[in-house]
């Protein structure tokens, strides 16, 4: 870690050197081996590594950001960035960069991780593990993954991190039309059973089997983990300051204002154990657990320090990447592990107790018509299994729940005690740690 | 400047180890820079070069890709190890093979007339400062007016052990806008996108000064005088915005043949459309929708795809046919085809996987005024705000960003969150007529594991639809 941490170092000391007034260094060495498989083989076995070191630099308001991915001429590419920074216009929200004397949690490392030699084998046994249940075709991916960082600052950052973890996801269908969707995260080698998790895929697509078109109308949903993980990155995006603040977010003018169910307490946590644990964000302040929502009432923005001087309070830590990443805005808070806080019912209980509704396992394509107000629709995929009177009765397809996105936290009723952790592909993401969740009265629709 | 001796040691290296279907080499660099501004205020400014290199070996027992952003000898040749170790490791049961492609060498570039990197952040900011201030002199309310504005130079080498060697450069520039507009209490959104390959003479030609005024303009109208569409069947006409991403997602994608072979079967999905559904109807005689890399000037733009395919139009929908779908070397393979050329990747990091390029409708001999003016009783859907459709891409979903009802032949008032809710064949039966010009928008469409942004364009004339639902 060392070597990260002289890399942070002397990159900072070339910036401040060259002339920047604030400068954060954060460098960044990850590993990741894929194993990509589908009709029940492997298709392919990818692997990479980068290394690289991403600079921010201010010389008064004027900023610059960069990615400096050959290392062997960092220092140069640093004197270059405050050069550039000179001459670049100046950022007039800009509010400096978090200062402190840090302290950072060490993260947890299974280092079997790091160790993994044939990680196909985890393939072959969810493969196994779903056909044993009676699939016909299965598909998903394997990673394993391993992420050192470092970070230094000018004001006062200075820490290093090491994370490793596996993730697991299993797709399975029994019949063309009749699937069912598993995953399995975790930094503990020890828990991921690809076996089981692949059984309870092709569990789920025989469920699945033989479904009818599904009826519009007013209908109690049951949501596995997977399903809430795929409008959670909607959610929590919204509660992000900057997407608050160019008013694309349903969370506008909600602090202290009824936002979801007393059931819904929503806690941003990257302290806990988990595949997005870490130990400091992009600004380099050490990460902390974040109440958002708590009974339904929304107690914060996610913020970095720029944010939060316009919104005259603290950083809550979630300060986002310094270069910008596919499909986001660069430069804003994000959340980086969503928990919601799990209710006291089983998920037996929770269907015996829905007398006419739907129990879905996944969802994909969440879109909004206008994030102000959270009209959006979802489409729920893999098994959509019908409830009467408290019973599994079928299954259905081809239907879209089309309501609105804070209806939908406000209709929940119910949440399970058991909790997963969750994440699959960048649609359930960020990995969060969710309970089932029955919301009463969803608007189904489908095609005419 | 790319050293090209690192590729030929890298080749040789994978060829030593033998067995070998293929062994692949790319070396890639690029620079990219970016500028947000926030109600016309800088938000971000970054600007990164990088450099890197992957390995691909094809064995029959599997493919393994290794990357990383060094370039090297040494650094290739151990590249060449692993992606052999993880190709060898792979055990499939059926053999992989690849269809039999001509070598070739040769270069290609995308000129430009003012070079990107001769743009200064400053020239940049009053360029975007300029659209801003033309949004803002409408009088309209809108928070957020927050726009991006980003270019992308990309040069590389690629080599492959069957001789083919091909050096490429192609620049890029994009822009994306949000806009929330708000009137009388109520929002509506517009996020939108431009894109072209080439240099920066492209972004004067999106006359965006005048665009996003129109834009905000009209959804300050959309809020004031806008009225719901009663549900109901109507004859609908959908304008090139419309056209352009229904072409996209229930054509262009179940139209890759990977997601058909199954290969996307666990992210993106797969499709409803299979192998022996070539030449069966989904649609009526009018539509023939097509994917072209080779538009000039285009933000999907490629001249040789990253398997070394020469790129062509690709007709994927003929005439309301299944016509062809879009493959790379190892699904055309499958199929006893040969590739044409949709092996594209984000960046030399990602695996090559199977890609649309620009999709869009062919032109028909209709004037847009014709099609208006033929419906009695209809809505006319010109643009989107939320749309999606399912992961076998049969059930669609396009709610109306700018919409009208359509009286008698004439436009007659704004029809507000107009949704169109309807199956794949159930949109392309409906088309009985097609308008003559065609128009492009640029987008990132989003696949594979992990995601890979890719520029596309989506596109296409004005069409009539006969008789659909909309609520």
């Amino acid at each position: 870690m060392n070597d990260l941490k002289e890399i942070a170092k002397d990159v900072l000391e070339v910036s401040l050197a060259a002339g920047a007034d604030d400068s954060l260094a954060e460098a960044i060495e990850s590993t990741v081996h894929q194993v990509r498989y589908s009709n029940s083989q492997i298709d392919a076995v990818n692997s990479w590594t980068e290394k690289h070191v991403a600079l921010f630099v201010a010389i008064g308001k004027h900023t610059m950001a960069s990615d400096l991915r050959d290392i062997a001429n960092a220092k140069e590419s640093a004197r270059n960035l405050v050069a550039l920074a000179k001459s670049s216009p100046p950022k007039e929200t800009y509010a400096g960069i978090a200062s402190g004397r840090f302290k950072y949690k060490k993260s947890k490392l299974d280092s079997r991780i790091l160790k993994l030699d044939e990680p196909s084998k985890f393939a072959h046994e969810a493969i196994a593990g779903a056909e044993s249940e009676g699939a016909v075709n299965v598909g998903g991916t394997f990673f394993a993954r391993h992420r050192r960082s470092a970070i230094a600052s000018s004001g006062g950052a200075n820490g290093a991190d090491e994370t490793a973890w596996v993730e697991l996801s299993v797709r399975a269908f029994s019949q063309p039309e009749a699937s069912g969707h598993a995953v399995s995260c975790t930094p503990k080698l020890s828990d991921m059973d690809a076996r089981r998790t692949g059984a309870r895929a092709g569990e789920l697509s025989k469920m699945a089997m033989n479904a009818v078109t599904g009826e519009e109308g007013k209908h109690d949903i049951v949501m596995q983990p997977l399903f809430i993980g795929g409008i959670m990155e909607s959610t929590s995006s919204m509660m992000s300051a900057f997407v608050v603040d160019i008013g694309a977010s349903m969370y506008v003018k909600k602090l202290g204002k009824k936002v979801a169910s007393n059931e819904i307490t929503f806690i941003d946590d990257p302290t806990i154990s988990s595949i997005s644990a870490r130990a400091f964000d992009h600004e380099g302040v050490p990460t902390r657990r974040n109440v958002v929502i708590k009974g339904g009432v929304l107690k914060t923005y996610l913020h970095n320090t720029s944010t939060a001087a316009r919104y005259k309070t603290k950083t809550t830590a979630n300060a986002g990447p310094l270069i910008p990443t596919p499909f986001a805005f660069p430069g804003e808070p994000t959340a980086f592990h969503p928990v919601v806080v799990p209710g006291d019912w089983s998920e037996r209980e929770l269907i015996e107790d829905t007398k006419h509704g739907l129990y879905l396992n996944h969802t994909w394509y969440t879109r909004f018509q206008n994030y102000r107000t959270g009209e959006f629709s979802t489409i729920p995929r893999d098994a959509i299994l019908k409830i009467e009177d408290g019973e599994i009765v079928g299954a259905v397809k081809n239907i879209r729940v089309s309501d609105n996105m804070m209806n939908l936290w406000k209709s929940v009723d119910a949440l399970s005690k058991n909790t997963q952790e969750i994440f699959w592909w960048d649609e359930a993401a960020p990995p969060s740690t969710l309970p089932t969740a029955r919301a009463r009265s969803m608007r189904i629709t489908r095609s005419a | 400047m790319i050293d090209q001796d690192v590729a030929d040691a890298v080749l040789r290296a994978a060829e030593g180890r033998g067995s070998l279907v293929l062994a692949e080499v790319r070396l890639e660099e690029s620079n990219k820079r970016q500028l947000s501004v926030k109600a016309g205020e800088v938000s971000s400014v970054t600007s990164a070069t990088d450099a890197g290199m992957n390995v691909r070996i094809v064995l029959s027992t599997g493919i393994g890709f290794a990357s990383t952003n060094i370039i090297s000898k040494e650094v290739g040749k151990r590249l060449v190890a692993q992606a052999y170790g993880l190709a060898k490791n792979a055990k499939r049961k059926t053999p992989v093979s690849l269809s039999s492609e001509s070598p070739v060498r040769t270069s290609w570039e995308v000129r430009q007339r003012q070079p990107l990197a001769s743009v200064s952040t400053d020239e940049k900011l009053k360029f975007i400062r300029d659209i801003d201030k033309s949004v803002m002199r409408t009088k309209v309310k809108v928070q957020g007016r927050f726009y991006s504005l980003s270019d992308h130079e990309v040069s590389s080498h690629f080599a492959n052990s069957e001789g083919t060697h091909l050096n490429s450069y192609l620049p890029r520039v994009r822009m994306s806008a949000v806009n929330m507009v708000t009137a009388k209490g109520e929002t509506e959104q517009s996020i939108r996108e431009w894109g072209a390959s080439g240099g920066w003479e492209k972004a004067g030609e999106w006359d965006l000064e005048s665009v996003l005024p129109s834009e905000v303009l009209m959804l300050k109208k959309q809020i004031e005088k806008g009225k719901k569409v009663a549900t109901g069947t109507y004859d609908l006409v959908c304008g090139s915005k419309v056209v352009g991403i229904a072409s996209h997602e229930s054509c262009g994608h179940p139209m890759e043949a990977d997601r058909i072979q199954g290969r996307e079967m666990s992210q993106a999905g797969r499709s409803f459309v299979s192998p022996e559904m070539i030449g069966q109807e989904i649609g009526s005689k009018y539509v023939t929708v097509i994917d072209d890399p080779t538009v000039p000037g285009s933000y999907g733009y490629y001249a040789y795809d990253q398997e070394g395919v020469k790129a062509r139009p690709r007709y994927l929908y003929k005439e309301g046919r299944i016509n062809e779908f879009l493959h790379n070397r190892e699904t055309a393979s499958k199929m006893e085809l040969k590739s044409n050329g949709s092996s594209r990747s984000e960046s030399y990091i990602r695996e090559p996987i199977v890609r649309m390029a620009n999709t869009f409708v062919a032109p028909g001999d209709y004037q847009e005024d014709e099609l208006i003016g033929s419906i009695k009783s209809g809505v006319l859907m010109n643009s989107f705000t939320e749309w999606n459709i399912d992961d076998k891409r049969f059930n669609q979903k396009y709610v109306s960003r700018e919409a009208y009802f359509i009286k008698d032949g004439e436009l007659a008032g704004p029809a507000r969150k107009c949704v169109l809710e309807i199956t794949t064949p159930g949109f392309w039966k409906a088309v009985d007529a097609v308008s003559k010009k065609v128009e492009f928008e640029a987008a990132e469409c989003g696949k594979g594991d992990p995601m890979q942004g890719i520029p596309v364009c989506t596109g296409g004339p004005m069409m009539r639809l006969r008789g659909v639902v909309l609520k």
